[in-house]
């Protein structure tokens, strides 16, 4: 019953997307012959192979940055990333649509129980910053706030920019009489997953699993009138950016463009009560905290880490990958691009992370992604 | 002999059951719908329509919760008043706002504009009608929105003193107005090319008898072609109120998408039923119990009563509008 449904609203998204599908398609197969023909001249015997990658915006500009470089690892591998939030991520690699979901979230144990046979594989740490738009705050200014406090804002509970809650973490600072206008994502997203964890970690009411809102990729949001959601990283910080009083969460590998659009990025309170910004230093700092805890499965949240110096908003970026694939060639390209991707001198190595601002694999748990990674089939 | 007996027959079969396609595919689409839909409504009953609050429940939960005989993740609760008025609200604004441009579009082209002109207008309206949504959507996000926020929004809410629901605040502009703004836009060249076809086919004779008889254009166009056209301008309406309710892609992206409130004023962010659909699938996939798929399905379902029940309701007030008609002729 439940596999009709699926199909029958799945085939109400596929009309909807007809002539993306059909203009993707069109590209792929021009490049797809191209490159047959050429590697015919070039006498060789490699097939070639396609791999679809969907889900996290959060992950997407680093599998963009990955693409073109692992042209030169394995020509004959044609690898189509497409950033359409986490939830896309893990629905579709469930269902073999496409061979590797990307997911801010790892999946839940229901869905695993469920769906059994599917990995979640980490590939590097990503975090998460809140970020506002204040007329009349520098940019150099980073407001401080408390994962309490936000809750407060997105549960309407706090509705100006002055309110002295705001005011009593930011003295000295003369903050507008502005309206807060919190920022949703609207798809399925793992940013929306990290928030609402360091959220529910924050806030008893946000908690409550009666009456609060609790955690999830998707979550039913207080009731706000103002409120706005977006669709994607891209959509919330455009959304975001043009809307004085806005607060939002945004994946880190968006940073630069949130910035660019004139966008604040606060100072988080971490567990230890220091207000921090996200970077190498803070991000580690909380990694070393938590990755000691990692099970088997790696499904884990590093979400408010202790530590003086741990940045609160941490996560790995999982790869969700079936474990059993269509065939053999395409389970050992999966496998060879994942290796390849959490390899320090392949896709983990500095000059990609850094400019997503990512951290690689910590050394203690390359062997645990590695493993994982090796079930594929 | 037997031949031609053999053909009628397939004839008479196949264009038989051609004709009767239209209801076998409606009778499908809701069959499947409702049969996919019944596990939500036994869960949520009547306040799935009335509730307010959309909740699909903690995918994260441990367990899966039992009410009335189904599973759902705890918590879920399908409450979609604040879509259902989003959707109506946002596509009555359009019809207010298109249906009389593109009447008198329609007449204008037909009627008043030379015929050179009319030939380099007609295509460029059929070229609009053909533009995908996104395209509009993005136009409505970088154009319409910040002009709701900035112009049209505190001028109307100017008006807030006399008519309650136009008052501030305007908020950013996306919302219910600039949604209802870029439907109309979306229909209005559907109804025009509609409608100038039918005043095409309205014979020359009576208006030109109409205006022989000292008619003014306006007199004749009231008194000879409306009441002509008048049944067909009512199918387009009803057409283009279709095309509206069920616009996906260029509302996901301007509504503001609201949650768990209705819409205190024009202004204010809405989620449409078609737009929830398509959002919030994805997220409803990884529910373990698979009732938040169900729930869709109830939504799907409801549109397409919405949409049956418009159209019926359309047909009948067209049988009042007729014999009225008829009286003024």
């Amino acid at each position: 019953m439940k596999k009709t449904t699926k199909g029958a609203l799945l085939a109400v998204a596929a009309t909807l997307s007809v002539s993306v599908i059909a203009l993707g398609q069109g590209q792929g197969q021009s490049a797809h012959t191209m490159a047959q023909s050429a590697a015919h001249q070039a006498k060789s015997a490699s097939k070639a192979i396609d791999l679809q990658e969907t889900g996290s915006t959060l992950l997407w500009p680093l599998f963009q940055l990955w693409v073109p470089a692992y042209k030169h690892v394995a020509s004959n591998v044609f690898l189509t990333p497409s950033g359409t939030g986490s939830g896309v991520g893990i629905a579709e690699a469930t269902q073999g649509v496409v061979q590797i979901g990307a997911s801010d979230a790892y999946m839940s144990s229901g869905q695993l129980a469920q769906t059994p046979g599917m990995l979640n594989i980490p590939l590097a740490i990503s975090a998460q910053q809140i970020m506002y738009k204040i007329p009349g705050i520098k940019a150099s200014t980073h407001l401080h706030l408390t994962g309490n406090v936000i809750a407060l804002m997105y549960m309407g509970k706090i509705k100006y920019w002055n309110a002295p809650q705001v005011q009593r973490l930011n003295k000295g600072l003369k903050l507008p009489h502005l309206a807060i206008v919190p920022i949703h994502r609207h798809d399925g997203s793992g940013d929306t997953f990290l928030f609402t964890q360091f959220m529910t970690d924050t806030n008893a009411a946000w908690a409550n699993p009666t009456t609060g809102v609790g955690y999830g990729t998707s979550v039913s949001w207080p009731a706000v009138p103002g409120a706005l959601d977006g669709v994607g990283n891209s959509g919330v910080v455009q959304i975001a950016a043009r809307t004085p009083g806005s607060i939002a969460y945004v994946g880190i590998s968006w940073l630069n463009n949130a910035l660019k659009d004139g966008m604040g990025e606060a100072m988080l309170q971490n567990r230890a009560g220091r207000f921090l910004l996200p970077d190498h230093a803070t991000i580690s700092a909380a990694a070393d905290k938590m990755t000691a805890k990692t099970p088997r499965d790696e499904r884990i949240s590093l979400i408010y880490a202790p530590g003086p110096n741990s940045y609160p908003i941490i996560n790995y970026e999982y790869a969700i990958v079936k474990e059993t694939q269509a065939n053999v060639q395409t389970a050992s390209a999966v496998k060879n691009l994942l290796l390849w991707a959490i390899s320090p001198k392949g896709g983990n190595q500095a000059s990609f992370m850094g400019q997503v601002h990512f951290l690689p694999l910590p050394a203690s748990i390359f062997p645990l992604s590695k493993a994982q990674i090796e079930k594929i089939h | 002999m037997k031949i031609s007996r053999l053909f009628g027959r397939v004839f008479y079969g196949t264009t038989g059951f051609a004709a009767s396609s239209p209801l076998l595919l409606l009778l499908l689409i809701g069959g499947v719908l409702l049969y996919d839909a019944w596990p939500a409504w036994e869960y949520q009953g009547w306040s799935f329509f009335t509730g307010i609050s959309w909740n699909m429940g903690n995918m994260y939960a441990s367990g899966a919760v039992t009410h009335h005989g189904v599973q759902a993740a705890p918590g879920a609760s399908f409450g979609i008043l604040p879509f259902i008025v989003g959707t109506l609200g946002s596509s009555l604004i359009a019809l207010v706002i298109a249906v009389p441009i593109a009447v008198l579009t329609a007449f204008g082209l037909v009627y008043k504009v030379p015929v050179r002109a009319s030939a380099i207008l007609s295509p460029v309206i059929e070229l609009l009608a053909g533009i995908p949504s996104v395209v509009y959507g993005l136009w409505g996000l970088a154009v319409l929105a910040p002009f709701v926020q900035n112009g049209l929004g505190p001028l109307l809410a100017h008006l807030g003193r006399i008519i309650p629901y136009l008052a501030g605040p305007v908020g950013t502009g996306l919302g219910m107005l600039t949604s209802g703004l870029v439907l109309a836009v979306m229909i209005t060249p559907v109804m025009i090319a509609a409608t100038r076809d039918l005043l095409m086919q309205v014979p020359r004779l009576p208006v030109e008898g109409a205006l022989a008889l000292g008619l003014t254009s306006a007199e004749s166009v009231r008194y000879v072609s409306l009441p002509y056209v008048r049944r067909g301008v009512f199918g387009a309406i009803i057409l283009a109120w279709g095309r509206a309710l069920g616009e996906t892609m260029a509302v996901l992206m301007i509504s503001g998408n609201a949650n768990n409130y209705l819409p205190p004023n024009l202004y204010s962010p809405i989620s449409t039923m078609a737009s929830t659909i398509a959002a919030l699938l994805d997220s409803a996939l990884t529910d373990f119990t698979g009732m938040a798929v169900h729930a869709l399905a109830l939504i799907a379902f409801t549109l397409l009563l919405i949409a049956i029940i418009t159209n019926l309701l359309a047909r009948v007030l067209l049988q009042f509008g007729h014999s009225e008609a008829s009286v003024e002729v």
